[in-house]
């Protein structure tokens, strides 16, 4: 079974890749909004059927749908922040627990909705890139790389360094890091608060939704897929550390390859028991995630 | 204070004008048929399937006036409890459809975990519940005296598959078997295991996973070990996946064999032509020769009204075994010839109507096991062996049945 230690860890990142693509809008929303957005899934499973529709619709296939997605979900998103705002402001208490309720409410919202306008039954997003692979050869070594997973992982390598140049190298970038840091600072200083917030949730919110597109092309989607990938997203980012942007791609790839070799290698049935376990021992240890550079 | 006292009337009229509204229907004659399944969560496709064969049942009787006792029709009123895709959720429902709905009968849960659930409740209430849906053979091992079932458990159908495919001149000889970690799943996966190494079919891996789990690395790993047979325990969800992932690694083993979600339409929807030579179990399709003597006359005239009702989905075998679960019911009320409500002796009366009872219908006989391990459970009808063939769903065995030849070995994925 040595042979399949490369195929093992290239299964791990990949799986990875995909936990990355969900868990980075996250781990966003909550740095600079200090959201624990619970409606990610659901954000991830709209923009799939919005893909899913829009591919039928035109016959094309379902990563030229990309642009479209990303700029719907970025408008919605963009209008629903004030929303957000509203609630996390103003005299109540409390304001992250506001918001969890807040999303919590809307993941409720669009998953009963998307059961009754989509329907309950699963579906596939067809692309060129599906069924191919790629695959190389080592003496007794040798690997079998999906090109749609591969696709995925550079898709969710693109964003990241993109949200990396954005953050640090423009004045938008500045002025979002500004407002994570202190809002009524920042609007002191000239920063106009809710824009900048409005664009960053537009921003998440069409990243999701364009990630779903991928996810509905890896595997599969349906309405009741959001709650799963929420909960995986929640546990990345807890890994990488609460609003740790830096962090998130390590914590993805190492949850992916935990499991690849585990699969691979020990008794598949104890999967999440061991994957569980590694995560509590983490916290334990550095409740602060795996960098200790967490809230 | 003012104010507050005025909230209260308004409360108050409500209650009254509710109290009222549900007056009526309390004093009203008819059975009231309570329905424990899936609805929402992850289940919710197949739930919805039963609730398509519970309710074309229910629309059927009530279309011809209701169930005929001592001269007066009674119509049936089908009400809801969602499971959630819960067993705890399958048991609060149960509890909720005895004490507060306090209906006759229920007609149970799409899965099996739910059904395992709900049955200790309504044993408690002695309220009998036939399933149309629920095949782990855990159910009947518990020998509840008021649940039965219109499928036969798992590994009474699953292993029928593998005797087919072992009897296939240069059939498969190794296999890498999976099963995801819920009643029926689970017993789908043991029953393909037990009855492949009854069968000279040696079982290279074997492993029960837990739900959704990502299939690449184990797919992986079954490369390595290039099995004639992959065989998959799962729900839809998760067969399309499998299907996606093997694509994906392009691996093609000689057969690909599941249970249920082969046979919805979702799985040919989303998979296409990938679809085409997997194979699967059932115990009824719209093609059979049956005669029903109660309700629809033919399996097909089964599967034409369901179309149209339906127009999307042509139905399966767990939405015909649904409706069939309530032709049961009604038979058996007929015989009991008790007016509705129903008090407990008369409702364990039903019960011993039910085990002697002995149907023809359009979906097959259904004749329920009245001891040892498939208590409760239908020994009336014969396992079929399907395989999805030019994107429909075929019967390749047994002979008498089969509509078509198996096609095997599979087309590699890259030549489709």
């Amino acid at each position: 079974m040595l042979a399949l230690l490369p195929q093992a860890i290239i299964d791990g990142v990949l799986l990875g890749g995909i936990y990355l693509t969900v868990a980075m809008g996250f781990s966003l929303a909550f740095g600079v909004l200090h959201i624990i957005d619970f409606a990610v899934g659901e954000w991830i499973m709209l923009g799939a059927f919005i893909g899913l529709i829009f591919t039928k619709w035109l016959g094309v296939d379902a990563l030229l749908s990309l642009p479209v997605v990303f700029v719907i979900f970025a408008v919605v998103g963009w209008l629903l922040q004030p929303l957000l705002h509203r609630v996390l402001s103003g005299s109540r208490g409390r304001p992250v627990l506001m918001g969890l309720v807040f999303t919590f409410g809307l993941a409720l919202a669009f998953r009963g909705s998307a059961l009754t306008v989509f329907g309950i039954f699963t579906h596939s997003l067809d692309t060129v890139l599906s069924q191919g692979s790629w695959h190389l050869d080592w003496g007794p070594f040798f690997l079998t790389v999906p090109l749609i997973r591969l696709a995925g992982l550079v898709y969710a390598l693109a964003v990241i360094l993109g949200f990396n140049y954005l953050l640090k190298r423009t004045d938008f970038g500045l002025a979002v890091r500004a407002v994570a840091q202190n809002k009524e600072a920042a609007g002191l200083m000239g920063v106009d608060v809710n824009r900048t917030s409005a664009a960053v949730y537009g921003l998440y919110v069409g990243i999701s939704a364009m990630t779903g597109v991928f996810i509905g092309a890896i595997v599969s989607l349906n309405a009741g897929m959001g709650p799963d990938l929420s909960i995986f997203a929640f546990f990345v980012v807890v890994l990488a550390g609460m609003g740790y942007l830096a962090g998130v791609p390590w914590a993805a790839f190492l949850l992916g390859l935990i499991q690849s070799f585990f699969l691979i290698y020990f008794n598949p049935s104890h999967v999440l028991l061991a994957l569980f376990s590694i995560l509590y021992l983490i916290l334990l240890i550095s409740p602060t995630g795996m960098f200790r550079k967490g809230v | 204070m003012q104010r507050r006292g005025w909230w209260v009337a308004v409360v108050l009229a409500l209650a009254l004008g509710l109290s009222l509204a549900v007056g009526p229907v309390l004093a009203a004659d008819e059975f009231k048929i309570g329905v424990i399944t899936s609805l929402s969560g992850d289940l919710a496709t197949g739930g919805n399937v039963t609730k398509r064969g519970y309710d074309l049942w229910g629309k059927a009787v009530n279309a011809q006036g209701g169930i005929q006792i001592k001269g007066k029709k009674y119509p049936v009123r089908l009400i809801y409890g969602d499971d959630q895709s819960q067993p705890a959720q399958a048991a609060s429902a149960a509890e909720r459809l005895a004490v507060q709905e306090k209906v006759d009968v229920v007609l149970g849960p799409y899965a099996s975990g739910m059904t395992l659930a709900a049955a200790p409740v309504l044993e408690k209430y002695k309220i009998p519940m036939i399933t149309g849906s629920a095949e782990s053979p855990l159910i009947w091992r518990q020998k509840f005296r008021y649940t039965f079932g219109t499928i036969p458990p798992v590994n009474f159908t699953g292993s029928a598959v593998i005797k087919t495919l072992a009897a296939l001149p240069g059939g498969p000889k190794s296999a890498v078997i999976y099963g995801t970690n819920d009643a029926f799943s689970k017993a789908t996966a043991e029953a393909f295991q037990t009855t492949a190494e009854q069968v000279g079919i040696k079982v290279l891996k074997f492993n029960i996973l837990p739900p959704k789990q990502d299939l690449t690395p184990l797919m992986s790993a079954a490369k390595v070990l290039n099995p004639d047979l992959i065989a998959f325990g799962g729900h839809d969800e998760e067969l399309i996946n499998l299907v996606k992932v093997l694509t994906q690694l392009d691996f093609t083993p000689k057969a690909l064999l599941m249970h249920y979600g082969v046979t919805e339409p979702a799985f040919i929807q989303a998979l296409g032509k990938n679809a085409n030579q997997v194979l699967g179990a059932s115990v009824w399709t719209g093609s059979m020769q049956t005669k029903g003597a109660l309700g629809w006359p033919t399996a097909k005239a089964y599967a034409d009204a369901a179309v149209a009702e339906y127009p999307k989905d042509p139905a399966d075998y767990t939405q015909a075994a649904c409706s069939a679960a309530g032709l049961v019911f009604q038979a058996a009320l007929v015989q009991l010839a008790a007016a509705p409500p129903l008090d407990e002796a008369a409702r364990t009366k039903l019960v011993e109507i039910l085990e002697k009872i002995d149907l023809q219908t359009f979906y097959g006989r259904v004749k329920f096991a009245t001891e040892g391990d498939y208590y409760h459970s239908n020994a009336g009808l014969t396992p079929l062996t399907v395989q999805i063939l030019d994107g429909k769903e075929r019967v390749v065995a047994p002979a008498e049945s089969a509509q078509t030849k198996l096609s095997y070995p599979m087309t590699p994925w890259n030549k489709r």
